[in-house]
């Protein structure tokens, strides 16, 4: 098995320098001036020259890419444009505010979408299946900034007016006396703020997966192995946990590397509607911003960790399918 | 003066409406608790949070150029040499007071008991080493070319005397050092290309009535009450911090506010301004702005380069009707780039009014005429009066485009909307290859001639990229101008600036649209909150809180 991560991690080397190359011709090829956000429309030519020398723009574009590969490649990502600061920092700030919203979203999203996906096949065509079924297109086809602001409008605003015992903050990661409160109340001051989002995230992409695993549930439980178990005697939960589960979670895993760009792109917007200090918000006003270097970085960090996602659905194949083995 | 940059991501705004429409719902019920509250003694102590759509940029006057980090400068972590009072007359900050030397020269005498964050004095030193940084043109400083470009110099007196010679006289001379010095102690040796980098940009040791504690990007900022500040600049303020809070949504900027999770919420959207009217909440600030919507022909490109077709245009949009139905009524219609509460502005000028008439007599004159019957005009070659009206995504800025399209159909005239990302409009626009382009313009200082000089002067009519954009030339227009800008006389002033403006009327390089309202709301209990042209954090030392207590 190292062996072959370690074949895949190097493969992955020319492909993402291939992604980085073709994202820097792209952006610096749109239109757009970087200075354009930085110069007061007053300033004479020389000015907006002086501006355009210290963001390195003078040159042409392949001594920039040559030079920039350079540095990359050596780990530097240069300043951003817009922050006046290492690009490093901007995205060491943000980078493990998204993480923590699409993980915990990502582990949510498994785990609720198996289990009502079992649930149903397990019940299939009953009432509460169908009735699982109604609500989980319904979220599935839900666009999740749409779906952010009724939770919001539901759990922040009405929960305020109507007194409800717990009103949820609407926007933002901590409050703003967080650093007076004590450690519980610090916790339960995250987890306050990380309901809203995470359930954002969530609802959407685990409806997809809980189809998914009906249906792979039901294709599973018709096979003849499902039979034998049942015959041997097993009990229903052992025959489903053990025999039908394990078996129609494969495909289902490999959807997990698949699922991780939705979850990017979802936390864009999720990141918008909750105020919530993370990349996207970052990638969103850079790009207005053309800040090259750090759109490249942000865009070449989420391009990795879409690799990633991939190489880590593909080993956890080979785990819960001892079938399947990469030498 | 900056072009408006668009704000935020936009979200669909079918979501928005109906958040927006719920938070309407809710608002006015919301908090009835915390209403009668006596007015009283200003309370020491207590956070204010204010909500904000967009991020700040680097703590530092010298390079930054975004309008709510200047103000947060200007009113909170610094101190300006002069600041200006409600009638926009200059009075003295860290200058206490100052000498004109005729026309050519002024110096001025700083406050010797007011210190840096750090402890350290702030001195002439200072100023001038901020003065040298600014007019360094690696610094791509927005003082030096929005503030500084009429002096010439700075000459250190002593520890708080300070010298300026102008490069030639001017007017409003004193109104050229409305910003603050930084430290020269913590910023000497850092090269000024490389100053829009410093670390201290990110953690300001400033000088103002308000310490900077923390900086989180897209997040929040917090500054808090600095005991030491001299109690001939108001003393030490009363509120223990200020947190300023980044949500980019206005829908859900609009929800923390009636939730409690902010007292004070910049900018407000013009269809959220009826629910604060109606909140015992909630107090509405509408105030007029320093921005100004227009629709920059192309003089170089028939048939804009005929100042009569111009002129129709303007006459043919019904503007009065787009503030109405557009901003629900916060805009006023402009005659050129004195904003209508300037002491310069000329109040006998009227706006061009809504006269399609009018206007397509003045299209039959230009040799425009609906030769084929179809509703459009013709040249006398036949061809059709079309054109590419360029805008950018911005909502309103759409929404405008919509309307005008409407309008100029009514007289016979063919638009079409040509929607852009901003960025790429403004490399059209910038390189002159357009027709029309609708967009907007802030001033940022109050020095009425700093704008039309960089917009229609004709200096910079043939400069690539320069801000005559329009690529007008004038040469009486050039004249007034000049003549404006040097005269030092406030009687001369205005009545150069009146037959300025009304030449501006005649001639229409841009159709000027209307002044956008500047809109902001702010909880009751925030007490001393004043909003003008001169900023929404203006009061920002003076806020107290009612029901706040020292440390809480």
């Amino acid at each position: 098995m190292a062996p072959y991560i370690l074949r895949r991690l190097l493969g992955a080397v020319p492909l993402l320098l291939g992604v980085a190359t073709i994202i820097f011709f792209v952006l610096n090829l749109a239109p757009g001036d970087p200075t354009a956000y930085f110069y007061s429309p007053g300033a004479s030519p020389e000015v907006i020259e002086q501006l355009r020398r210290n963001f390195g723009l003078d040159e042409p574009l392949g001594v920039r890419y040559v030079r920039w590969l350079g540095a990359f490649l050596t780990g530097n990502f240069g300043y951003s444009f817009g922050h006046g600061r290492p690009v490093w920092d901007v995205i060491a700030e943000a980078l493990p505010n998204t993480l923590m919203l699409t993980g915990l979203a990502l582990i949510a999203v498994f785990v609720i979408g198996v289990i009502v996906g079992t649930f149903q096949a397990v019940r299939q065509n009953s009432v509460a299946d169908a009735s699982l079924s109604v609500v989980s297109l319904f979220f599935y086809s839900m666009p999740s900034f749409w779906l952010g602001l009724m939770l919001m409008l539901l759990f922040a605003l009405k929960a305020h007016e109507w007194g409800w015992p717990i009103a949820l903050p609407p926007t933002g990661m901590t409050s703003v006396d967080y650093e007076f409160l004590s450690t519980p109340e610090k916790i339960w001051d995250r987890i306050r703020h990380l309901i809203l989002p995470v359930s954002t995230l969530t609802l959407v992409l685990a409806a997809g997966i809980a189809r998914y695993t009906r249906g792979q549930m039901l294709e599973v439980i018709r096979q003849d192995y499902i039979r034998t178990a049942r015959a041997k005697g097993l009990p229903e939960r052992t025959v489903i946990a053990r025999h039908a589960l394990r078996n129609s979670l494969i495909p289902v895993i490999t959807l997990l590397g698949l699922y991780l760009p939705f979850l990017f792109s979802g936390a864009v917007f999720v990141e918008t509607i909750f105020s919530w200090p993370g990349m996207g918000r970052i990638i969103v006003t850079a790009i207005a911003q053309r800040d090259y270097p750090l759109v490249m970085a942000t865009s070449f960090i989420f391009s990795a960790m879409v690799v990633l996602g991939s190489l880590i659905a593909d080993v956890l194949y080979a785990v819960v399918d001892p079938r399947i083995r990469y030498d | 003066m900056a072009d408006r940059v668009p704000t935020g991501p936009a979200v669909a705004r079918l979501a928005r409406a109906m958040l927006a429409a719920a938070v309407i719902l809710t608002g006015c019920r919301a908090d009835r608790a915390a209403e009668e509250i006596e007015t009283g003694e200003p309370q020491p102590g207590g956070t204010v949070v204010v909500g904000m759509r967009t991020d700040f940029s680097g703590f530092n006057p010298v390079t930054n150029t975004a309008v709510y980090t200047d103000e947060v400068m200007k009113y909170g972590l610094f101190t300006p040499l002069v600041q200006y009072d409600g009638d926009l007359n200059v009075v003295p900050y860290l200058a206490e007071g100052w000498e004109l030397e005729g026309d050519t020269a002024v110096i001025f005498y700083l406050r010797q008991d007011v210190r840096w964050h750090d402890g350290q004095p702030v001195t002439a030193e200072d100023v001038k080493f901020t003065f040298d940084l600014a007019k360094d043109p690696a610094t791509g400083s927005l003082i030096g070319s929005a503030f500084l470009t009429e002096v010439e110099s700075a000459t250190v007196i002593d520890d708080h005397t300070i010298r300026f010679d102008f490069v030639r006289p001017h007017a409003q001379a004193l109104e050229s050092f409305w910003w603050p010095p930084v430290p020269a102690h913590l910023l000497r040796g850092i090269p000024p290309a490389e100053l829009r980098n410093a670390e201290y940009n990110r953690r300001p040791v400033g000088s103002g009535p308000y310490r900077f504690v923390e900086w989180r990007a897209n997040d929040r900022l917090v500054i808090e009450r600095n005991p030491d500040f001299p109690e001939g600049l108001g003393g030490p303020p009363y509120l223990d911090r200020i947190v300023f809070r980044i949500i980019p949504e206005p829908a859900t900027l609009m929800t923390e506010l009636v939730t409690g999770g902010i007292q004070v919420n910049i900018p407000l959207t013009p269809e959220q301004t009826a629910q604060i009217e109606r909140s015992p909440e909630f107090d509405l600030f509408a105030f007029p702005g320093r921005t100004f919507y227009y629709i920059g022909w192309n003089t170089r490109r028939a048939p804009f380069t005929d100042a009569r077709v111009r002129r129709a245009m303007t006459l043919a949009i019904d503007r009065q009707e787009i503030i109405d139905a557009l901003l629900f009524g916060y805009g006023t219609e402009a005659t050129g780039t004195i904003p209508p509460w300037h002491p310069l502005y000329p109040e006998d000028v009227v706006p061009l009014p809504y006269n399609p008439t009018q206007a397509g007599l003045l299209l039959d004159e230009a040799g425009f005429l609906d030769r084929d019957g179809d509703g459009i005009r013709e040249d006398a070659q036949g061809r059709p009066f079309r054109f590419e009206l360029l805008v950018s995504d911005a909502p309103l800025n759409r929404s405008v485009a919509e309307v005008v399209q409407n309008h100029l159909r009514r007289v016979g005239v063919d638009a079409r909307i040509r929607v852009l990302e901003f960025q790429t409009l403004l490399i059209q626009h910038r390189a002159r290859d357009f027709d029309a382009v609708l967009t907007s313009w802030v001033l940022d200082n109050f020095q009425v001639a700093s704008s039309p000089i960089a917009l229609f002067h004709s200096r910079w009519a043939d400069v690539p990229q320069s801000t005559n954009r329009s690529g007008f030339a004038n040469a009486e227009m050039d004249r007034l101008m000049e003549a404006g800008a040097a005269a030092t006389d406030p009687r001369e002033a205005r009545r150069i600036w009146r037959e300025f403006t009304v030449l501006l009327q005649e001639e229409q390089p841009f159709t000027f649209m209307f002044w956008l309202d500047e809109l902001a709301a702010s909880s009751r209990r925030v007490r001393n909150v004043v909003m003008d042209p001169r900023g929404e954090l203006l009061s920002m030392p003076g806020w107290w809180l009612a029901g706040a207590r020292r440390g809480g």
